[in-house]
């Protein structure tokens, strides 16, 4: 009996005790949420360090995993192999031979909107946006003094605010160049569901500008900055870059401006690399002419694009892989013929220009009858994983060698290109520029030109000559109207002789799922 | 809370002394003793128990127990009976003063349909039910060898689909009445012994994580299919829910031992060319590649398969006295597959037990399982090696090496890498439940049950290449060694209380029932990789010195708190009410959306108690039905409304200066992410003909799921990725289901042929109905294999899940599919008219989902031989056969290292890849005979009390217009080299000592 009424107790305490037990929250322990991440004051490298990341990574595990953005394929979502492909491929410097996805579409400008290389191309802008905005709106005076933040370390985050602002405007610079009109959300939006407005061209490339100058002084002298990050020359390089296109951008041309940038550019401390070759070695990161690179490393920034993929894609046929520090060649990009003629003998091996002496041309066509056939087309390995001196990298399946994204000499061929256009300075010390590129070139004075060779014309041939493969192609045509109503190389418009295409194609389409995404977009011309 | 608390205190104090006063009596005995339905164990009620020859008699309460307190001294018989089973009669003598316990198991009298099935926290008799609920026991399981539980209810329930992967014990997915879901599980929540499991019934480093449980320990499986039945598992039961109830004893001691071997032979392969077909193709195709050709004749798929012999052996001891009972037993499974290198292996033992005290009102009953199963996996790779290497090379060179391709493009030898690599799993698992019940005196029909119960896996999946494997020689890796160990805890603690009442004036029954529960989940994720080993020597069994390492660690952990309640009225045996609510709340939402409310309701009319009918029909039975409720999906990951920093790992620095920096990327995430939601109803009518003779059900059902989960874009720039988890997006199932059970020859005498059948037919669509909101955009999801980030299948508003996404192929005059190597504008349909042929004129077409899945098992015996078979057809399936997409052209022929194609490659005369023609997607209906068993019993040979032999075939034939491998490739409908399919002879023997 007391059996009974014992056990009918413990029930009833049962029941009420669990009937406490509502509290169904749980934290997550392996990660850190953002309420607490910040009490770690090295957390403000490490987030900084992700903005300089999303150009040189895909994701929080190298090489491949936790991908910053949902694509299909990681390794082709890198932010420089995207944008490689889109500066490169569809003009007369490079074909690649895979059949992935709508890849060839790439080779012949015949993209569409559903084309994914594009979309990821544009996700990675937003998401290199989004990081700098989060960092900024982070590092608020508000947020800051929340936190207790002051003394040395308020003053290091103020710099640090500087290069968030710097890389979202490189990447906006990249939104504008290859998509137009594209919406502006800043650190002033807040996060949501609320589609962004789209903005013109032109007021894009006015916030670049605007932020370019305002932040300026808050960074390093040019070249003074820790390797890897921006300073005031990589700032003065976008700024130049920004204004030499003005035209294309904001129908106003700005080459007095261009020229101005420029110039602060030669005047930091950067030199001529005296050795061409090392500039796109395993070691280019000792090269005096980096302005602003994008570093990699064998071991410990590992991805399957940047300079893995320019290494990798770039070797297979006859190449023997081990000759550029490689596991193993990837059969992918080749040369256009069209750009053989703009070097001495074709580019052929006895060229006295050495800036075509690592074409390969051993059991390679010159036409491209077949884009998908790695044997059609002229190899032009231009990226190793050799060092300067013939070391192999530290990983043969990963690249040691840095992405320059700027370099020196890019900034002499902009003051010469300004000078041409009547942005000021003088034709004398354009020539000077231009000729101490070809003397390191040829190797002696044989290949210097003259004033009167020194057109704007002969500019854009000399860009394509010492910026082989470097991702400015596609620019630059645009810049002299030879993108697409003007000028014919093989596969442009989908045949093998090459035809014009539409001026539409000077822009590429908005990706097709963010206009069902965001609803305020309208598509570009043509598409 | 406590004034109930006092008052109960102050009913049963009450009751206890009125219940004192009934003592006491002189030449009288009591008799009690439980009835419960055979082939479940689950309680009956309402059971008459009569002593015949007196006006002597009583009824069994809810848990089946009755007494009857004053029996004269004497011997008797009893009677104890119920509708809808065979009655029995015991002989019981009854000596004064004392207790004569006797338990009576009744046998249901319908063919198939068990008499009590199982429902959430309880049993219901098949007869009450309002829900759609079937059971299936262990008499019209599936035979021969099986592996995995859910092979056992194959082709037996309407609407129910399991799909395996053709390995032995392979992944299995079981879908009920569809799926609800597109990124969220669409795997019902299973329940095994009142334990759910975990998604998808746990982890497992190995394949289907339930092969813990070994089927022959299996009493009943029962499947609750619409949401009068599976609200009471709430935010868990939108996609069904399956409960396992494993065997326990009977009085006396029963000891069984059950034995079986096994071989299993390829049933069918992948066509491809043979040496002669593939050097004419390379000499026409790829001339540039005869140097190339070799001179041997392998047929490379041949010499990695096998003949795979198996075998089984299960010992079990039950028994019970008076109210103990137990079951203890003991498993080892072992089955090779049909390609070398796949294994599944399985020893496991399992105890049930159970007693009752204080006068039976206490009952305690406790299940533990525990087992270790060995997976070993043909090392990937394998099989698409043996698929693509060249038919015309050696399997050796001269010196005994193995042939590989100088090129590292080419296919390596996959006898090489059989050697070579190695892909491992092991899981040990164990599951255990203790529960106790206390049915209180003072009040008739209340009873209160507490059940604690855990889930515990400690699992590794090791794989190892060692640096002489050919993709480690050709990419310099050097070898590497991976491990993951997956640990998971889950513990569960569960109060319910349950009432029983007949409401005399009202002429009803009420049945209510009441809990909660709490269940905890932790998991610890845990794995290390080694690159560049010292040495090959240690294998997978130590990590050598390694240039290249890294470590991986990651807690998972959630909660879910829940209240329920069930309310079964019954007013006159003839109306039928059960309405059901559950409260759960889920540590996998953010503040605001952690709890929701999940009710249903269903009505029940039983026509035939109608006086208008009553004995006047050939019906014997005819009960609708009807049912309405909500349920949630919660099977998608943690923490998803938290922003959360993931710090980079040591391959993903960022140089400053001369520093690496360690990354930290904030997630995005929608902080107002909940479950998804399904609404459902079902109508249903069930008969039974001729004393149930013949019984049948046809059930209609839809469900509508809303708030679902996808992984959509964002408009850029707006949250920190470009793609956000968040709901949106609504889909649809509807169908109809029915069932027919027959005993279609009764035998005339003891040992007469009889044959009872089973005939189920089910028809599902699905629609996807909405998607962001939007209407009009398209989702592409199913990856093949060809090129990078291609897809076949789409997901759009309007069109069935996973429709394919293809170009229409055009026909010649002759209705004939335009082949052979030509521009897309020839080859496919401009459907949007926009004058050129592209990505854009790709449309939707047919799906992966069957139109009506049909299953048949019959079970026949004379005298000593039985003698069972099921099918299972499938109509309108459709496969896309990506063997034949990625191989059906000539352009692999013509790389460096020239691949072997699919034979269908001569009919289209591709060249380049087709992968999005129509023309690869194909009708897979289908007809297979699942599984024929002989068996012939003896009993009472000598001291045995039966010995049983038995001969199983699986997978006898399929008749199909399919030109894969097997029409039943996946659940989505993709055909990528899927494991060949085998058939299966099993021989065995079962004793019962």
């Amino acid at each position: 009996m007391h059996k009974h009424s014992r056990m009918l107790m413990a029930a009833v305490a049962l029941l009420v005790a669990v009937g406490a037990c509502t509290d169904v929250t749980v934290e997550p322990k392996s990660t850190v949420s953002s309420a607490n991440i910040f009490t770690e004051p090295t957390a403000y490298r490490q987030f900084l360090a992700k903005i300089y990341g999303g150009l040189a990574l895909t994701g929080q595990s190298g090489p491949a995993g936790n991908v910053d953005i949902t694509s299909n394929d990681e390794g082709f979502s890198h932010y420089v192999r995207l944008l490689w492909q889109m500066e490169e491929l569809p003009t007369d410097e490079a074909v690649i031979a895979w059949n992935d996805g709508p890849l060839q579409e790439l080779n012949t400008q015949m993209w569409g909107s559903q084309n994914s290389f594009l979309g990821q191309m544009y996700y990675r802008i937003y998401f290199q946006v989004s990081m700098a905005n989060e960092f900024l709106r982070e590092t608020s005076d508000a947020k800051l003094a929340s936190r207790g933040v002051s003394g040395a370390l308020a003053t290091q985050i103020k710099q640090y605010r500087a290069e968030a602002r710097f890389l979202r405007a490189l990447s906006y610079w990249h939104g504008i160049d290859l998509f137009g009109d594209i919406p502006l959300v800043t650190d002033a939006d807040v996060i949501g569901k609320t589609a962004p407005q789209q903005a013109k061209r032109a007021d894009v490339y006015a916030f670049a500008v605007s932020e370019l100058n305002a932040i300026r002084n808050d960074l390093p002298a040019a070249g003074a900055a820790e390797y890897g990050r921006a300073d005031q020359g990589a700032v003065a390089m976008l700024l130049a870059k920004l204004y030499l296109n003005a035209n294309v951008y904001a129908g106003a041309p700005k080459y007095a401006e261009a020229r101005a940038e420029a110039e602060k550019v030669i005047a930091g401390s950067y030199s001529l690399d005296a050795n061409f070759r090392r500039i796109f070695s395993a070691d280019n990161h000792t090269s005096p002419e980096m302005v602003f690179p994008i570093p990699q490393d064998g071991k410990k920034t590992q991805s399957y694009g940047g300079t893995t993929f320019l290494t990798h894609a770039s070797v297979g046929g006859n190449m023997n892989a081990s000759d550029y520090g490689l596991d193993g060649g990837w059969w992918g990009l080749r040369l256009k013929p069209e750009i053989l003629p703009l070097f001495p003998n074709n580019g052929g091996p006895t060229s006295a220009d050495k800036r075509s002496a690592h074409f390969f041309t051993n059991g390679q066509t010159t036409s491209i009858a077949n884009l998908t056939n790695f044997n059609d087309g002229v190899g032009a390995p231009k990226f190793s994983n050799k060092t300067s001196t013939g070391q192999p990298g530290s990983d043969p399946g990963f690249a040691d060698t840095d992405y320059p994204m700027f370099r020196l000499a890019d900034a002499y061929l902009i003051y010469a290109e300004a000078v041409t256009r009547g942005g000021g300075g003088t034709r004398a010390q354009a020539l000077t520029y231009v000729n101490a590129l070809r003397q390191r070139a040829y190797g002696n004075t044989s290949g210097n030109v003259t004033d009167a060779q020194m057109t704007t014309d002969f500019i854009l041939d000399e860009r394509a000559r010492e910026l082989l493969w470097e991702g400015t192609r596609r620019t630059d045509l645009i810049r002299y109207g030879k993108f697409t109503t003007a000028g014919v190389w093989s596969w442009k418009g989908n045949v093998a002789a090459g035809k014009t295409t539409e001026a539409f194609r000077n822009l590429y389409p908005l990706p097709a799922s963010e206009l069902i995404a965001n609803k305020n977009l309208t598509q570009n011309t043509g598409y | 809370m406590f004034v109930g608390a006092r008052r109960l205190i102050a009913a049963v104090t009450c009751g206890l002394l009125s219940a004192q006063a009934v003592q006491a009596q002189g030449t009288t005995g009591r008799i009690t003793g439980r009835v419960v339905e055979t082939s479940s164990q689950g309680p009956l009620a309402n059971v008459s128990v009569t002593v015949t020859g007196t006006t002597l008699g009583a009824y069994t309460r809810p848990d089946g127990a009755y007494v009857l307190p004053a029996v004269p001294a004497g011997s008797y018989k009893l009677r104890v009976a119920r509708i809808g089973y065979a009655a029995k009669e015991v002989p019981v003598t009854v000596v004064a003063e004392q207790t004569s316990t006797v338990d009576v198991s009744l046998d249901a009298l319908a063919a198939q349909l068990a008499g009590v099935v199982t429902v959430g926290y309880g049993t219901r008799e098949a007869r009450d039910r309002t829900g759609s609920v079937e059971t299936v026991t262990g008499k019209t399981f599936n035979t021969g060898r099986v592996i995995s539980p859910e092979q056992l209810i194959q082709a037996k329930v309407p609407g129910v689909q399991v799909i395996d992967n053709n390995e032995p014990g392979g992944g299995i997915s079981l879908r009920i009445r569809g799926g609800t879901s597109i990124n969220a599980s669409n795997e019902p929540l299973f329940v095994v012994d009142g334990v759910p499991l975990q998604v998808g019934g746990g982890v497992s480093a190995g394949r289907n994580p339930l092969n813990f449980l070994n089927p022959n320990d299996i009493e009943s499986i029962s499947v609750l299919k619409d949401a009068s039945a599976t609200s009471i598992y709430g935010s868990r039961g939108a996609n069904g829910v399956v409960i396992i109830t494993t065997k326990r004893g009977s009085q006396g001691t029963q000891v069984t031992y059950g034995s079986s071997y096994s071989n299993s032979l390829v049933a069918k392969d992948a066509p491809l060319l043979d040496a002669a077909a593939f050097r004419a193709a390379v000499q026409q195709y790829a001339p540039e590649n005869i140097g190339k050709l070799g001179t041997a004749t392998t047929n490379w798929r041949d010499e990695i398969q096998r003949a795979a012999g198996g075998q089984e052996h299960n010992l079990a001891v039950a028994g019970g006295k008076d109210a103990m009972r137990y079951r203890l037993s003991l498993n080892y499974l072992g089955q090779d597959g049909v390609l070398e290198g796949t294994t599944a292996r399985r020893i496991g033992s399992s105890l049930n037990y159970s007693d009752r005290m204080f006068n039976d009102r206490f009952e305690v009953k406790t299940s533990l399982k525990a087992s270790r199963n060995d997976d070993w996996f043909t090392p990937g790779g394998v099989l698409g090696s043996a698929t693509a290497m060249a038919p015309t090379q050696p399997i050796r060179n001269a010196d005994g090496s193995y042939y590989q391709w100088i090129d590292p493009l080419g296919a390596n030898n996959p006898l090489s890498d059989l050697a070579l690599l190695q892909d491992r799993g092991s899981t040990f698992r164990t599951l255990g439940n203790f529960e106790g019940r206390y049915s209180f005196p003072q009040i008739d029909g209340l009873s209160l049950t507490a059940r604690a119960g855990y889930d515990f896996t400690q699992s590794a999946r090791t794989t190892f290449s060692p640096s002489t494997a050919q993709s480690d020689v050709e990419s310099s890796r050097g070898g590497r060694i991976d491990r993951n160990n997956p640990r998971q805890v889950n513990t569960v603690f569960e109060a319910f209380g349950n009432y029983t009442r007949k409401l005399e004036g009202l002429k009803s029954d009420l049945d209510l029932t009441a809990g909660y529960t709490y269940e905890k989940s932790q998991g610890d994720y845990s794995s290390f990789f080694a690159q560049k080993l010292s040495t090959n020597l240690l294998g997978s069994s130590g990590v050598p010195g390694a240039e290249t390492q890294g470590t991986f660690l990651e807690i998972q952990e959630s909660k879910l708190i829940s209240t329920f309640a069930r309310l079964n009225y019954t007013i006159n045996d003839k109306y039928l009410l059960t309405g059901t609510v559950r409260r759960d709340g889920s540590s996998r939402f953010g503040p605001g959306n952690q709890w929701g409310v999940f009710p249903s309701f269903g009505a029940a009319w039983r026509i035939l108690e109608e006086g208008f009918l009553k004995d006047k029909t050939p019906f014997s039975d005819l009960k609708l039905r009807y049912s309405w409720g909500v349920n949630g999906n919660q099977s998608f990951g943690n923490y998803l409304f938290v922003s959360t920093y993931s710090t980079s790992n040591a391959q993903a620095l960022v140089q400053f200066g001369n520093q690496f920096i360690n990354m930290i990327r904030p997630s995005a995430v929608d902080p107002s992410i909940k479950w998804e939601e399904t609404t459902s109803n079902n109508i249903a009518l069930e008969w039974g003909l001729f004393s149930n003779r013949i019984t049948g059900t046809i059930d209609y059902y839809n469900k509508k799921t809303d708030d679902l989960i996808f992984n959509v874009p964002v408009p850029a720039g707006t949250n920190l990725s470009n793609f956000v988890t968040t709901n949106i997006g609504s889909l649809e199932n509807k169908g109809v289901e029915f069932g027919l059970n027959a005993r279609v020859f009764e035998p005339k005498s003891d040992g007469g042929f009889s044959w009872d059948a089973n005939l189920n037919v089910a028809s599902n669509t699905n629609k996807v109905l909405s998607i962001s909101g939007a209407g009009s955009d398209a989702i592409l999801t199913g990856g093949i294999a060809g090129g990078v980030g291609n897809t076949v299948q789409v997901l759009k508003p309007g069109y069935a899940v996973n429709s394919f996404f293809v170009f229409k192929h055009k026909v010649d005059a002759n209705g004939k599919p335009v082949t052979g190597d030509k521009a897309d504008a020839e080859l496919y349909e401009d459907t949007n008219g926009d004058g050129s042929v592209n990505f854009n004129d790709r449309v939707p077409y047919k799906s992966p989902n069957p139109k009506l899945i049909i299953g048949h098992t019959s079970n026949m015996a004379y005298r000593n031989f039985d003698l069972a078979l099921t099918a299972r057809a499938y109509l309108g399936n459709y496969v896309y056969n990506n063997v034949s997409s990625n191989l059906g052209n000539y352009q692999a022929l013509k790389g460096a290292a020239p691949a072997n194609l699919y034979a269908g490659v001569a009919e289209f005369g591709f060249v380049k890849p087709q992968y999005f023609s129509d023309l690869y997607v194909e009708d897979a209906s289908f007809l297979r005979l699942d599984n024929v068993t002989v068996g012939y019993t003896v009993r009472n040979l000598r001291s045995l009390n039966s010995v049983r032999i038995f001969g199983t075939v699986q997978n006898v034939f399929t008749k199909t217009k399919y030109t894969g491998i097997d029409p039943l490739a996946g659940v989505n409908g993709i055909d990528n080299n899927i494991y060949p399919l085998s058939r299966t002879f099993t021989a065995g023997l079962n004793i019962g000592f």
